[in-house]
């Protein structure tokens, strides 16, 4: 298939920020004369993502994530730069776009807060307009592999964080959307509804081709559901590629923990400098990065073992959270 | 259309069963709109104890003008409820965000949200207040009349509406413009008595600018007869249809700001 999920092309957005002077005489001279700021929210964005990808859209706060997503889902429009969903421009022709979109957004209930969780599925079965029995047959599966069989009388204001968030979520993938949009779908959950919202994201993206985009901080999510990274700072894109080129980057790098007896000092055998780096730490273990191509864990062991009194060691492979956060300290760009 | 009048009626289904659940609530809701009314009236009484008329007007001809506001607001506080709202709980909260990602009109969605079962109060006082004040004025209804009193009650209802939507829409710049609709609303009241009694500045501003007059005092001028403003009686349903056009103009003046600065 030639065509793209979502096509951005320079996408900007500024914002206009309010200033004014502290307190109360502040406040009333912003009444008569009014200052501002132009704040680029998002800074020329350009993306390409296929149909059927799932793409976590990470970044600090403030890096620009949701107002893309805004942009993408028609809610803003943009200053700058175009934007194509299945070939709809998302502001111009929004209604068109709503239906082949999806969403969660954390904090707020797409579902409808004093009635049942079943009468909000069927309310949302005819805002989308979608067959009854493809409803059915829809809702008969997510209530399966989501466990809402007994959420479904319930009103939606009194169930908890998880159960809603699980709710939410069938209600965001109900009428078979091509795209969804996933912000902090797991935030704040036990770990195992956390591995059923992963594992169901999979399988309907899976079964359907649905093209994902997910913004969280769990890291964790990303490794579990997505197959491309993309990394925002300060409404500039600094890292897009495929999840395993990310980890392939970094695959090599190894830090060994070593713990030495007490009363001992530390040696750096020459046969290794150059290829390692101590890390600074604050207790008394010492660790040593290295690339497990330049040498490998072995050979550093039996070097370090030779000239140290060593009680205790370990070789760590970073996780996914080091492998961003040394994303942000080196600023690689794609 | 068709949809959309299956849709409001699932939400209105819904919004019925809630209502079912917490009887207490709505029975208290409607009496308290019901004390609220028959304190109006009560007062409107109490006066006419002591004046044989106001400006020519009695006291069953005022009933009747205040019977045609009651409807009007009626369909207005039963159906457009959620229009006060559209501030502190749509843009505020960020829930306009989820509408707007939803294949409906979003104005639509809103108004729909919500079903203000208070309002029956209203309708009850209303209709029998007019049922009241008419047959103390022997007034003989035909088919016709009634149709042309159902399309001004409508019209009624319909600035109403228009009113709190324009003045809703303030929302999208400030931060609540929920003091300026009450402000606006508070005119309302004005408009419940005959317009003769007021300055001409005051009527100036209930005909033209907000067209409060046309809620009750100028439709219900249609039945009465030899009292003149024939003409602006029967401009009421275009006042009506006008107003709201402007007033859904101005609306969506205001959601192409709100994707500008989503905020």
């Amino acid at each position: 298939m030639s065509q793209l999920a979502i096509e951005v092309k320079g996408l900007v957005k500024q914002y206009k920020i309010m200033e004014r002077d502290a307190g109360l005489k502040g406040a009333i001279k912003a009444l008569f004369t009014r200052k501002y700021r132009i704040k680029e929210a998002v800074k020329g964005i350009d993306l390409s993502i296929a149909p059927g990808e799932r793409v976590g859209y990470i970044g600090f706060n403030g890096a620009g994530k949701s107002t893309t997503i805004k942009m993408l889902a028609g809610v803003l429009r943009p200053d700058a730069g175009s934007v194509h969903v299945y070939g709809i421009d998302p502001h111009e022709e929004r209604i068109k776009n709503a239906r082949q979109i999806g969403a969660v957004f954390g904090q707020r209930t797409q579902l409808f807060w004093d009635i049942p969780v079943r009468e909000s599925f069927d309310l949302l079965c005819e805002i989308y307009e979608v067959p009854r029995d493809e409803f059915q047959e829809t809702v008969a599966w997510f209530i399966e592999r989501l466990q809402l069989e007994s959420l479904l009388d319930v009103p939606v204001r009194q169930l908890s964080l998880g159960q809603k968030m699980r709710c939410e979520l069938a209600a965001a993938f109900l009428h078979r959307p091509r795209v969804v949009y996933l912000d902090e779908p797991t935030i704040g959950l036990d770990i195992d509804i956390k591995e059923t919202i992963r594992a169901f994201i999979r399988e309907i993206s899976d079964a359907w081709g649905t093209t994902v985009i997910l913004t969280t901080h769990d890291m964790q999510d990303i490794e579990e559901v997505c197959d491309r990274v993309i990394v925002l700072d300060e409404g500039r894109i600094i890292y897009d590629d495929r999840i395993e080129t990310l980890k392939q980057t970094f695959n090599n790098e190894r830090t060994l923990e070593i713990t030495l007896d007490e009363g001992s000092t530390f040696e750096l055998p020459p046969a290794v400098t150059g290829r390692v780096m101590r890390l600074e730490t604050e207790d008394e273990t010492i660790q040593l990065a290295f690339n497990h191509h330049e040498i490998s864990s072995g050979q550093l062991i039996r070097e370090i073992v030779n000239c140290n009194q060593v009680k205790d060691l370990s070789v760590v492979v970073p996780k996914m959270e080091a492998l961003i956060r040394n994303l942000y300290k080196s600023g690689v760009s794609a | 259309m068709k949809r959309y009048a299956k849709l409001y009626w699932l939400y209105a289904k819904n919004h019925f069963k809630v209502m079912m659940e917490y009887r207490m609530d709505f029975l208290i809701g409607v009496l308290s709109v019901f004390g609220q009314q028959f304190a109006a009236l009560f007062f409107l009484s109490i006066v006419f104890r002591h004046i044989e008329s106001l400006n020519g007007w009695g006291f069953y001809e005022i009933l009747f003008i205040y019977g045609i506001a009651f409807l009007g607001r009626a369909i207005h506080h039963i159906f457009f409820d959620n229009l006060w709202t559209i501030g502190w709980q749509y843009i505020r909260t960020g829930n306009l965000d989820r509408i707007l990602m939803r294949p409906v009109n979003p104005l639509f969605q809103i108004i729909a949200e919500r079903v203000q079962q208070d309002g029956f109060g209203q309708l009850l006082i209303g209709g029998s207040v007019l049922w009241l004040a008419s047959n103390e004025l022997g007034m003989v209804w035909s088919v016709m009349d009634l149709f042309v009193l159902f399309v001004m009650v409508l019209a009624s209802g319909m600035i109403y509406i228009a009113v709190n939507l324009f003045f809703a829409t303030f929302s999208f710049w400030m931060i609540d413009s929920l003091p300026v609709v009450f402000a606006v609303f508070s005119l309302s009241d004005f408009a419940r008595y005959p317009m003769t009694i007021y300055s001409k500045v005051i009527m100036f501003v209930l005909t033209y600018i907000i067209p409060f007059g046309f809620t009750a005092f100028y439709p219900a001028m249609y039945f009465f007869e030899g009292r003149g403003f024939t003409l602006f009686a029967l401009a009421t349903p275009i006042v009506a249809a006008l107003s709201l056009i402007l007033a859904y103009r101005f609306w969506l003046f205001g959601l192409r700001a709100f994707a500008s600065t989503g905020s």
